[in-house]
């Protein structure tokens, strides 16, 4: 937990200096297009999450949210190539797909035991090319459907604007079955014994097979999900929708808490890394600093886009040093009080042992 | 040392102290290496001497102590330091490249002398490895690929690789486990011929007559501490064990046991082939029985126990659990019949090491709990609990991470994690591997009062104090296969040793 407080105090810090910056970051328009990207970023976080924890990996997710669009397009788009069919045809059809993708590869990483990167790092471009050759290499626009009313719909309508976005409606759903099943139910705990040490799952009687393979139909049919917000919000698909999005699910993992190693990682954290990816990604758009050049006349100094990636990679790196550092020096200290106490001449008694209390 | 002046002292060890969290490894050690010399170094698992071997390889530092070379103070603060030192480690499980030449392997991060601008002179370094096998009394080709190679072939290799490195100091650490006996014979050999060349050698080993035979002469650690140096003359396998185990282990070390009376058996297993074995294994293990295996290290003892749990299927045979069929093929069948296994290597194989004490007992019993699919966390605190009060566990809570523990206490996580589930038959491979005396003979007696309890163990175990000590029966086994079965009565230290290495109860000489 302590992992997720300082990230909740590093992201809460960000927000103030923002808004200290530029009261538009809490404006309506953008706080709620804000919300709206952490809560699709979030979504699909939260599925890798699973992988993650298990101490697999998920390159394929990108792939999947694009292909689930593309789909949707494919199937329920009146405008050419689209087939014109319900909605209620294109959606189950695109999810279904979604899971089907994340079972193969689950069995396959399980199964014939193969490496979980290089399973999914071929799916990943399998995937893509199946989403191009569908949408046959152009784009497929949705036109003025009732779907995109999906992602810029909502509830609560306040002077015509949705307090809370379907997007987000559905990242709430996600986010409270995602807590319910990693933490109160005995598969999420065998997702942490399997991510924390895979053998010791596997001799204590645990089906690792199956809980993990499951893991990797929880990412894709949570990408999938991600996928239909996203063509909903944007309202055209191509084979381009959800290029490398899979890394930034994997930064949000590992900002929130998670470890590659396995074993580790929250909900709750996850969902605080997805929100400092995209406070990130705009707070490079909105930050503001005005001062006067020397003329005298105002100016107003701005980050220059160019930056994005450079200081979303800077604060992985940063997030991921301090993490290591506060872990060296636990380790150091517990070493220093194992010394101290010591474990005295052993022969000299057997009953007590000074380093420890007996509950 | 009171030696004479000849033999020029090559390294002196001093004071060396190393804490890890939990344990004290090793408490103000000293050691000292002539040139010309074997010394042995002797002491049970978890003695400490892989630790101290691992600092004079410059692969652990430790806390406190100095180390001098040639008389001169010097810092062993890495791999490469210590080879700069001239000190060469050669691991039990060795460190080659099996995908490399044996020339390769020879030269590999030393290329110094066969390497211009980066790029390797290959003639040359052939060259060069065809005399250091010519050193070692190896006859192959230099191109010949290291997989290709046998054990014996492979250790001749990493000693070649240490005198490529001119090492005046060569650290062997159970060179022969895995080394037929001509094979040992042959490095026995280069042994005595690295002794004239006035090379130090630092001999670690479980096996008395290689040391006897080869040790000029032997230090003994225990616990951390070193108990004692006997010269050659007036070494005997009675004082160097009586060292090793210390004068507590023999007495009131062991519970009581009486013996008992036969009763019907729980495990049958009958004629069961373990895959990659020769021969069939037939045993019965009895209600209330400790069954002690004994055997050296590659016996199959592990391997027939994966069997029993379910692990690895077995090939052919049957085996029956209360006289119904058994034919586990995962865990999960062997933990439905109460078959529990508390693997050799905990911390791979018994352990989720940042989970609490509490999730780890609870680990593969969690769903009975109740209330399925949801976690029970109360039911899962109060078996926790229970355990730690049973087995005197010594956390502060059961809220701790398991890998905040000591070996002892991980250790009884793993016992209580079976125990709390009523076990039938109780698999301990190397139960009390690297733990401390104390926690020791709590596990002992845990074990008896659990047979007591009518509960049967199978106690894989290396160590042939607790084989005597513990076993009520003791399964002998070599090469793969049973070689004997002994009785209580039949239970001697000479009988098993000359059983496990391939002879017969009554003599090697068969």
């Amino acid at each position: 937990m302590r992992r997720e407080l300082g990230m909740f105090v590093a992201l809460l810090a960000m927000c103030l200096l923002l808004f200290w910056s530029n009261s538009d970051f809490l404006g309506s328009s953008n706080a709620l297009n804000t919300m709206r990207q952490i809560a699709m970023l979030g979504i699909y976080a939260i599925g890798i999450g699973f992988v993650i924890i298990s101490g697999g990996i998920d390159l394929s997710i990108g792939s999947v949210i694009g292909l689930t669009g593309v789909i949707i397009a494919k199937v329920s788009s009146s405008s050419a190539p689209g087939l014109g069919l319900s909605l209620w045809i294109g959606i189950p059809c695109a999810l279904g797909v979604a899971l089907l993708i994340g079972l193969a590869q689950g069995l396959l990483i399980t199964r014939l035991k193969l490496q979980p990167f290089i399973v999914t790092l071929g799916g990943m471009l399998l995937v893509r090319g199946v989403s191009q050759t569908v949408a046959e290499g152009g784009t497929i626009s949705f036109g003025d459907a009732p779907f995109l009313q999906l992602a810029n719909g909502g509830i609560l309508s306040v002077h015509g604007e949705p307090l809370l976005p379907y997007p987000v409606l559905i990242f709430l759903v996600v986010v409270a079955v995602g807590t319910f099943l990693l933490h109160f139910t005995v598969l999420g705990r065998y997702v942490y014994a399997i991510g924390g040490n895979r053998e010791a799952a596997r001799y204590s009687g645990i089906d690792v097979d199956r809980v993990e393979t499951l893991t990797y139909v929880v990412s894709a049919g949570l990408a999938g999900v991600a996928g239909v917000c996203y063509a909903a919000y944007i309202g055209q698909m191509s084979q381009q929708v959800g290029v490398a999005y899979e890394l930034y699910a994997i930064a949000a993992a590992v900002l929130g808490g998670c470890s590659l190693r396995g074993g580790e990682g929250t909900v709750l954290g996850i969902v605080i890394g997805s929100a400092i990816m995209r406070v990130i990604d705009n707070g490079i758009n909105m930050f503001q600093l005005p001062y006067l050049d020397e003329n005298g006349a105002p100016r107003i100094w701005r980050l220059d886009p160019n930056w994005t990636f450079i200081i979303i990679g800077a604060v992985i790196l940063i997030a991921v040093v301090l993490d290591q550092l506060v872990h060296m020096v636990n380790d150091a200290r517990r070493t220093r009080r194992a010394a101290v106490s010591g474990t005295g001449p052993p022969t000299e008694s057997v009953e007590v042992e000074p380093s420890a209390k007996t509950p | 040392m009171t030696m004479g002046a000849s033999p020029p002292r090559l390294l002196a060890m001093s004071g060396i102290t190393k804490r890890f969290p939990g344990v004290v490894a090793l408490e103000d050690v000293s050691l000292d290496l002539f040139g010309g010399e074997v010394l042995a170094l002797m002491g049970e698992n978890g003695a400490g001497k892989s630790t101290l071997m691992k600092i004079l390889g410059g692969a652990e530092q430790p806390g406190e102590g100095r180390i001098d070379i040639d008389e001169k103070p010097v810092s062993l603060d890495s791999v490469r330091a210590a080879h700069r030192h001239g000190i060469a480690l050669i691991h039990q499980e060795l460190m080659l490249a099996p995908n490399l030449d044996i020339a390769g392997n020879l030269f590999l991060g030393n290329e110094g002398a066969a390497r211009s601008l980066g790029i390797l002179r290959r003639r040359e370094l052939h060259l060069a490895a065809g005399a250091l096998l010519v050193r070692v009394g190896l006859a192959l080709p230099t191109e010949t690929l290291v997989a290709r190679l046998t054990a014996g072939q492979m250790q001749m290799v990493e000693i070649a690789k240490a005198l490529s490195r001119k090492a005046r100091v060569i650290i062997m650490d159970e060179p022969t486990s895995s080394l037929t006996l001509s094979e040992s014979e042959h490095l026995f050999r280069i042994i005595r011929q690295l002794k004239a060349e006035g090379i130090g050698v630092i001999y670690i080993s479980h096996r008395m007559d290689e040391v006897m035979k080869l040790a000029d002469r032997i230090i003994v650690l225990r616990d951390g501490r070193r108990v004692g140096t006997l010269d050659r003359a007036e070494a005997t396998v009675d004082k160097i064990v009586s060292m090793m185990v210390g004068r507590e282990l023999t007495n009131a070390y062991f519970p009581a046991r009486p013996p008992k009376a036969p009763e019907p058996p729980v495990l049958v297993v009958r004629d069961v082939v373990v895959r990659g074995a020769p021969r069939p294994v037939t045993f019965e293990a009895q209600r209330g029985e400790i069954l002690g295996f004994a055997g050296l290290v590659g016996s199959g003892r592990t391997e027939l126990m994966e069997t029993i749990f379910g692990l690895a299927p077995a090939s052919s045979g049957s085996m029956m659990v209360d006289g119904k069929p058994y034919a586990p093929r995962r865990p999960r069948d062997a933990i439905e019949r109460g078959v529990y296994l508390a693997p050799e290597d905990r911390k791979r194989h018994g352990l989720v090491l940042p989970m609490t004490v509490a999730e780890n007992i609870s680990l593969p019993d969690v769903p009975r709990y109740g209330r399925f699919p949801l976690l029970n966390r109360k039911a899962e605190r109060q078996v926790a609990e229970a355990e730690v009060a049973r087995l005197r566990m010594r956390t502060p809570s059961i809220l701790q991470r398991v890998v905040n523990l000591s070996g002892g206490n991980q250790q009884k996580v793993v016992l209580g994690k079976w125990l709390a589930m009523a076990p039938r038959v109780l698999i301990l491979d190397e139960p009390t591997r690297g733990i401390d005396v104390g926690a020791k003979a709590e596990i002992y007696r845990h074990m008896a009062s659990l047979a007591e309890r009518g509960i049967t163990i199978l106690m894989v175990s290396s160590d042939m104090e607790e084989i005597l000590g513990m076993s009520d029966r003791v399964v002998v086994m070599h090469e793969r296969r049973v070689r004997g079965i002994l009785p209580r009565e039949g239970i001697t230290a000479e009988r098993i040793a000359n059983l496990m290495t391939g002879g017969t109860a009554e003599g090697a000489a068969a």
